[in-house]
């Protein structure tokens, strides 16, 4: 199985996996990688290397960071040069639970990564207006 | 054919969607709810959560054919907003082997038996009659959690007397 790892400022990446949890039970082979302001560099690294390290079954890990430029996404990017490992910046919910669900159908790694790049965009609507839309009698 | 029929106050929502419709690979969801279907504000929010390959039907309880829904070859989730709406749905040709107890929230009189479910003596008197009829009765938020079925869930209702 595919590992995930969540990497994001402060506690952002250990509530997005709560969320999930409560959302669709317990995810498998996930792990978190909260980074606090203040943590040097050394410790960031460690912290990554650990937490890929304990969901790497060998199949490769997905690096779901929160933010393109900001620490997690760019120590995660240091990573993928010696890994099986690729890097998602701009996390969000949908992303996360379909991560955790592709992973039973057998892509190769960047395909899956690809696929939940997509995934995490068209998931951000307006959903107010999607509402307005449906509401409108169909002429 | 009636895949499953489950019990949840809040009908269609994050868990039903991400968990529940992938698991039970379902063309069909059905909430049978009064509220829900008095007004077009719900109905079309509730509709637009599911994925647009699967049927939403949202209706008033006593405006659901049960028992077509039974018998067509389309594989369906029932979805109710309490325990009270169930016997009205088993007596009108509701095919059930498999109740599920999803979200029922605290109120007067309830009591905890699972992290989601709450149950009042009433309702659990009406689960009885339903598991008596050879219905399984187990609450369960998520595919991925352990059922609990209805003797351990009196058990519990007991112990938190």
């Amino acid at each position: 199985m595919v590992g995930l790892v969540v990497a994001a400022h402060g506690r952002l990446a250990e509530e997005l996996v709560s969320t999930a949890e409560q959302i669709v039970g317990e995810l498998p082979a996930v792990a978190t990688c909260n980074i606090e302001p203040g943590t040097p560099v050394e410790d960031i690294r460690a912290k990554m290397k650990q937490a890929i390290a304990r969901v790497d079954e060998g199949a490769g890990v997905i690096i779901l960071a929160d933010l393109f430029g900001g620490t997690p996404c760019k120590e995660s990017l240091m990573m993928c040069q010696r890994m099986n490992v690729e890097v998602l910046a701009g996390v969000n919910l949908p992303m996360l639970l379909k991560a955790n669900s592709l992973r039973s159908e057998e892509l190769s790694l960047p395909e899956m990564a690809n696929q939940l790049a997509s995934h995490g965009q068209r998931n951000i609507t307006c959903a107010s207006a999607l509402l307005r839309e449906a509401q409108q009698p169909r002429t | 054919m009636i895949t499953l029929v489950r019990v949840d106050n809040r009908l269609i929502h994050g868990q039903v969607v991400e968990a529940w419709l992938p698991f039970l690979k379902v063309s069909r969801v059905v909430v049978a709810d009064d509220e829900a279907a008095s007004s077009p504000l719900i109905r079309a929010a509730m509709a637009l959560a599911v994925q647009s390959a699967i049927e939403v039907q949202i209706l008033p309880l006593s405006q659901v054919d049960f028992a077509a829904l039974s018998k067509d070859g389309v594989r369906t989730l029932v979805l109710l907003r309490d325990v009270a709406s169930v016997p009205f749905a088993h007596a009108h040709g509701l095919a059930m082997d498999e109740l599920n107890l999803g979200n029922v929230h605290f109120g007067t009189g309830r009591r905890q038996v699972s992290p989601s479910v709450f149950l009042a003596e009433a309702e659990l008197t009406t689960l009885q009659q339903l598991a008596d009829q050879g219905v399984r009765v187990a609450a369960r938020a998520v595919p991925a959690e352990k059922p609990v079925d209805l003797p351990d869930l009196r058990e519990r209702w007991a112990k938190a007397g």
